[in-house]
């Protein structure tokens, strides 16, 4: 319990100024491609995208070992390494580098920012070519499987046609189950983390009121706010909620207890001033200095919108799907309950699809897969050697016959 | 368990197998069948540990609960399901038993003979639960929730339509042919449902 409670402290690598990080990768870079644009699922249609991202490791020959990184809503395209502009480590560095849980010594990791984010990809702060401002409000409304077309059309300009595996935790996670489903014969391996298939009432609700929070506040100004003048207040108070629902009772008291932040100011409403208040301000200061509030609005109703089966049977769903897959829930994670895993895993399962599932006891909720957890990564890494060694088995067996007179 | 158990179970697996193993433990033997016998095996295990030790060997293996475990799966995916060692350890048995003859075509189970020589006459001179070698717990510690017999089986098997196809019997000393009720520790079985 002692290393446990230890990672739990560490906390994950976003928001936190940490001292004397050094990641085993060093200074890593993102790119931004422009690339041919998609048309919606609501029928918008993009010409041309920007898309940032970040490449990690080698390319085989073969062009085998691609592994897709899809990123969770506040997440981005720098995915491990130390971002040179920012010295900030990569949100998922803890599991991907040199002999970590995706290993960058074998595999090419692909990870890139999201359709509708703030970091690089077009999203509702970026220039509308058609207007010559930010797109603000008009831009369309956007699908978790938007995005996965979008790296699609990103993996076709770096000349990539399939993968080996798409992994991916919470909206992460929605991604990859897209991937398998749209694209059954491009990825090998599939491994969702702490996600489902559709959002239940009480996510949509959490969403709902971070949402509400950003529109409330009378800097939104329908939408089009100034840059000197965001709704920052709104996007902090969205980003306390979500952190709320990202830890644990186990970890909120680890962490916070009914410790005192400090001593009350002369200006303090109240006497005292709880650490876990200090630490939810934290949060959300950090993070609007990081992410566009309209972005926010976009990507949680994406999320909220998603269904991977839309009222089909599980098995018309699946039947085409190729993939193998791990599937990893925790069981104090309360916001996408080991449940909602079970659901997809037993769907999955029931439509003749290869499924392993471990639901891990880390007492750390949903923000389990992006914190230090040992548990986690070794069954991550051991899974994609597994799977790389008998995809190339099955390879070579294939050429062997092939060369056969 | 009597590792000569799991020479029975390999002899009886024919290759290429779909086979379902129950209670997988760290899957060492479900390794071992799929190398000897190149079969297209799954696990089911509910300790986080063992199945994280599965994923290491390259295992398909879902956490749960064994019924949990049985729910997974459509109609008769499977041409074998095994119980091995977690039998006498069931609640709801009947229900196992309908959902394992569900899911596969062929059920192996193995489970400790209550009525073996050693355990009659503890109970008879001592008076008390016996702890023998097949049996080492004391009855709180003990992960058996039921005892029962070699012809206790049996009955359970006619009463629920299964029929035996294949029985061996073990002891400490190796295979046991006579009396297997009064001689076995340990027996393993190959069942399939009366047509």
């Amino acid at each position: 319990m002692a290393d446990i409670d230890k990672n739990m402290m560490e906390g994950d690598l976003q928001d936190r100024v940490i001292k004397n990080y050094t990641s085993d990768l060093g200074i890593t870079e993102t790119k931004i491609a422009k690339i041919p644009g998609i048309t919606t699922q609501l029928g918008y249609t993009f010409k041309e995208l920007e898309v940032s991202y970040q490449t990690l490791g080698k390319l085989s020959p073969q062009k085998d070992n691609v592994v897709l990184i899809c990123h969770a809503l506040s997440g981005d395209a720098h995915v491990a390494g130390i971002n040179p502009v920012t010295g900030r480590p990569g949100w998922w560095d803890y599991h991907v580098g040199p002999n970590k849980a995706i290993d960058t010594n074998q595999f090419f990791v692909i990870c890139s920012n999201v359709l509708g984010g703030c970091h690089g990809t077009t999203g509702p702060a970026s220039i509308n070519p058609l207007t010559g401002k930010p797109y603000a409000i008009d831009f369309p409304p956007i699908s978790i499987r938007d995005m996965v077309a979008v790296q699609k059309n990103l993996l076709q300009y770096l000349g990539i046609d399939s993968i080996f595996a798409v992994i991916g935790g919470s909206m992460g996670g929605m991604q990859a189950l897209v991937w398998a489903v749209d694209y059954p014969d491009k990825v090998k391996v599939c491994i969702p983390i702490a996600t489902c298939m559709a959002h239940s009432p009480m996510q949509i609700a959490f969403n709902e009121v971070g949402r509400q929070a950003i529109i409330s506040d009378p800097n939104w100004n329908g939408g089009r706010y100034d840059e000197n003048k965001r709704p920052e207040h709104g996007l902090a108070v969205a980003r306390m909620i979500g952190h709320i629902t990202y830890l644990s009772e186990y970890a909120m008291h680890k962490k916070f207890g009914r410790n005192i932040q400090r001593d009350a100011k002369p200006e303090d409403l109240f006497p005292v001033f709880f650490s876990v208040e200090s630490y939810l301000q934290h949060q959300g200061e950090s993070f609007v200095k990081r992410f566009d509030p309209n972005s926010y609005l976009y990507i949680t109703k994406a999320l909220d919108m998603f269904d991977l089966l839309d009222n089909r049977p599980p098995y018309e769903v699946f039947k085409n799907v190729k993939s193998r897959f791990l599937i990893i829930s925790f069981e104090s994670d309360w916001l996408y309950p080991p449940s909602q895993s079970r659901e997809l895993v037993k769907a999955l399962k029931r439509s003749n699809v290869t499924v392993t599932y471990l639901n891990l006891e880390t007492p750390y909720g949903h923000d389990s897969f992006l914190i230090r957890n040992e548990d986690f990564s070794r069954a991550v890494h051991n899974f994609l050697k597994k799977e790389y060694l008998r995809q190339s088995t099955a390879a070579k067996q294939t050429t062997l016959i092939k060369s056969k007179p | 368990m009597n590792p000569l158990i799991y020479d029975k179970v390999i002899e009886w697996i024919p290759q290429g197998a779909r086979v379902l193993d129950l209670g997988t433990g760290d899957g060492a033997f479900l390794e071992r069948l799929t190398k000897s016998k190149k079969i297209v095996g799954e696990g089911v295990e509910i300790d986080p540990e063992l199945v994280t030790r599965c994923i290491e060997r390259g295992l398909v293996v879902h956490q749960g609960n064994i019924l949990d475990g049985l729910d997974q799966y459509g109609t008769e995916v499977f041409d074998y399901v095994l119980l091995l060692g977690t039998f006498q350890e069931l609640i709801p048995l009947e229900h196992v038993m309908r959902e394992a003859f569900r899911v596969g075509k062929r059920v192996i189970v193995s489970f400790s003979n209550f009525a073996h020589l050693k355990v009659r006459l503890q109970l008879l001179l001592h008076g008390r639960s016996p702890v023998t070698p097949a049996l080492p717990e004391p009855w709180y510690k003990t992960h058996n929730l039921r005892f029962f017999s070699v012809l206790d089986f049996k009955d359970l098997c006619n009463t629920l339509g299964i029929n035996e196809i294949d029985s061996a019997y073990f002891n400490s000393k190796g295979r046991v042919k006579f009396c297997p009720n009064l001689f076995c520790e340990e027996a393993v079985t190959l069942l399939e449902l009366k047509k």
